[in-house]
């Protein structure tokens, strides 16, 4: 239980008749980035109120931070949760926004002026503290709304689909801090529709119909989901390569006249493959964390 | 749960104000609306009025009001040779009143059902006796019939009023205490729901859930904050009724204003409650007949509680204007002091101010699932 931030043991919970978690078990190590990836209505969201409990829960067990969920609340000075809503006043400054937050996590004086500098600096806000933050874009508004999340410097972060609206450049910087605090040790746990942002979490789980359904680091979900690395490979004689690379036991195609491709196992077969054949030129394509989720769901459709 | 925490408490009082600093309407609402509404109500209620069919019937009396009321312009006067025909034609709807000189007495005849109009007439006859100049052209019965209806009758005729319909109505004096109550309530319920509903729709609330705020403080601080703003609403219909209409202030002026800030109080966590109920800020409009109306209807505001039907009593002591319009009237006009007023008064505002209060607070507890 120490090393973990949450641990969720066949945790349950419907509405009425529909059920939105159905044995849910998961375990997010202290210091991770965690990422729930999953199609709409899958229960992330669902999962993330029941950790800071929101909601009471059918069956199951469930800890956060060391602590039973119905005792949430004795931690919630050291949890930072960015709800989809942006949880902001529009008729206050971003300033005042800031202040508030800070005055409810008990954030006071110089290091309540500190932080917010800090804050405000890094989403890029801090020439628009007295803006009103209605007249902020949307993606302005998101920054303002992570960085008031950050304000009590929690050790976890639940971040319900934090980069939405946020331009690419911006959501890189979102991506290098939340790497930063990572380092000086917060969970972070973060929803997402975007599979390049789960590929930059060290784990990714992959939920559907309220259940766990694959879990692992991005590499691992690609393997689960049956899908390798390819190698595209061009050389002076293709159909003797092919020969030689078949009978070196390499599942191979020729594709048209000269582009052989070859299914890896792993990228460590690379160095096989150059011993046999003298390529003209060769290209590595990586299988996509998506292509690995469509698969997946593919495969449960079926 | 955390410790109660005032900082918390202040964090949220000072946001809310700031929130409502800012709203330029809302400022508005809060300082011209009451005046405007005030006054509004201050002349339908002591509005000059002309035009006013009047009968008179010579019993005999030779008394000089007689010859005053001929002097009036405002009154049709109509002469009838007697009080049952008259008393016909006021119930015919033909007459507004009717004054019988009778030796000695003035008797008054006034229609119930138009107590302003009643209220003019009585105004008139009185100012005849005192020979008051001021009531000549035309009357403000909102001031005039304090010193009418409560009458000195050193010399001359005594004055007798009888209401054709029923029930004696008050004196509208009585109206404008209770209107202050019921503006104070009306704008800090409404202000106190949307700002509620929002805070759940904007997804603030959730995130105080999962903040060390408990919902204590965050009902408490949003107290703190409205009742600023009931503050300055209390004052200005205060002021307002008090100078611009004359409605005495018997009673000490402070308590009065504490009765006030009570009932907006009260009305600020009967917002929060109501608030769990709308999805929209359409629907918080929707409370206005439901919450609102009863109040106005039922609570002694415009007539007294005494002529509500008492099957439908009961609801009347359920609702806190009922306890505010008491009290504002004892102190503004009978010159109450706190005691009088204490019981059952206060004591019903504060019981129904802790009830909802408490209530609200489970109510967010539950809300959120």
């Amino acid at each position: 239980m120490g090393d973990y931030a949450v641990v969720a043991k066949g945790v349950a919970k419907s509405f009425g008749k529909l059920k939105v978690l159905t044995d849910l078990s998961l375990l997010i190590p202290k210091g991770s980035t965690y990422c729930l990836l999953g199609p709409n209505g899958s229960g992330k969201t669902t999962f993330i109120r029941a950790i800071v409990g929101l909601l009471r829960l059918d069956g199951g067990e469930l800890y956060v931070l060391g602590q039973p969920v119905a005792k949430v609340s004795e931690v919630y000075s050291r949890i930072g949760y960015m709800t989809q809503h942006k949880a902001l006043y529009p008729d206050l400054t971003l300033q005042e926004n800031m202040e508030f937050y800070a005055a409810l996590y008990g954030v006071e004086g110089k290091k309540r002026s500190d932080k917010i500098s800090e804050l405000l600096g890094w989403v890029d806000l801090d020439e628009h503290r007295n803006r009103l933050a209605g007249n902020l874009s949307g993606g302005m508004y998101q920054r303002l709304s992570l960085a008031c999340t950050l304000i009590h410097e929690p050790d976890l972060l639940l971040l319900d689909e934090p980069t939405v609206g946020v331009d690419p450049k911006l959501r890189q910087a979102f991506w290098e801090y939340f790497n930063l605090l990572n380092a000086k040790g917060v969970t972070i746990l973060i929803t997402t529709h975007l599979m390049d942002e789960a590929e930059q979490c060290k784990v990714v789980a992959y939920m559907r119909g309220g259940k766990m359904r694959a879990e692992g680091s991005p590499e691992e979900i690609k393997r689960i989901a049956g899908l390798r690395p390819l190698l595209k490979l061009w050389a002076k004689d293709p159909e003797l390569a092919a020969s030689r690379l078949g009978t070196g036991g390499f599942d191979v195609r020729l594709i048209g006249e000269r582009e052989l491709q070859i299914n890896l196992d792993d990228h460590s077969q690379i160095k096989d493959v150059l011993e046999l054949v003298k390529p003209i030129d060769l290209r590595l394509v990586e299988p996509s964390l998506g292509d690995a989720f469509l698969k997946l769901a593919e495969a449960q459709d079926a | 749960m955390n410790q109660f925490n005032i900082r918390r408490i202040y964090a949220v009082a000072l946001r809310v104000v700031r929130q409502l600093k800012r709203d330029r309407r809302t400022i508005g609402l809060i300082t011209f609306l009451p005046i405007f509404l005030m006054v509004l109500f201050g002349y339908a209620l002591s509005g000059e009025m002309s035009g006013i069919n009047l009968g008179l019937v010579e019993s005999g009396g030779h008394n000089s009001q007689m010859s005053y009321l001929e002097g009036v312009k405002d009154f049709n006067l109509i002469h009838l040779g007697s009080e049952s025909d008259a008393e016909k034609q006021i119930l015919d709807g033909k007459l507004k009143g009717a004054v019988i000189d009778l030796p000695g007495e003035i008797r008054v005849l006034l229609d119930a059902s138009t107590p302003q109009i009643a209220n003019a007439i009585m105004a008139y006859v009185n100012a005849g006796m005192g020979g008051d100049e001021q009531h000549k052209s035309g009357v403000r019965v909102g001031s005039a019939v304090d010193d009418g209806l409560a009458k000195k009758t050193t010399k001359g005729p005594r004055i007798a009023q009888r209401y054709i319909y029923g029930y004696d109505l008050q004196t509208m004096d009585s109206v404008g205490p209770a209107v202050v109550g019921l503006v104070v309530f009306f704008f800090t319920f409404i202000l106190a729901a949307i700002s509620f509903l929002r805070e759940r729709t904007q997804g603030t609330l959730e995130k105080f859930m999962v903040s060390p705020m408990n919902n204590l403080e965050m009902v408490s601080g949003y107290l703190v904050g409205f009742s600023l703003f009931a503050f300055v609403q209390s004052a200005t219909t205060l002021l307002v009724v008090v100078f611009l209409f004359g409605v005495p202030m018997q009673g000490n002026p402070l308590i009065a204003f504490l009765t006030i800030l009570l009932i907006g109080v009260v009305a600020t966590v009967l917002g929060a409650f109501f608030s769990n109920f709308a999805k929209t800020e359409f629907q918080v409009v929707q409370f206005i007949p439901l919450v609102i109306l009863p109040q106005v209807v039922l609570t002694g505001v415009w007539w007294p509680l005494e002529s509500i039907p008492e099957f439908i009593r009961p609801i009347s002591y359920l609702l806190p204007l009922t306890y505010s319009n008491d009290a504002l009237r004892m102190l503004m006009l009978k010159g109450a002091s706190i005691v009088d007023i204490l019981y059952p008064d206060l004591v019903a505002l504060g019981l129904f101010f802790l009830l909802v209060f408490a209530a609200t607070i489970n109510m967010i507890k539950r809300k959120v699932d």
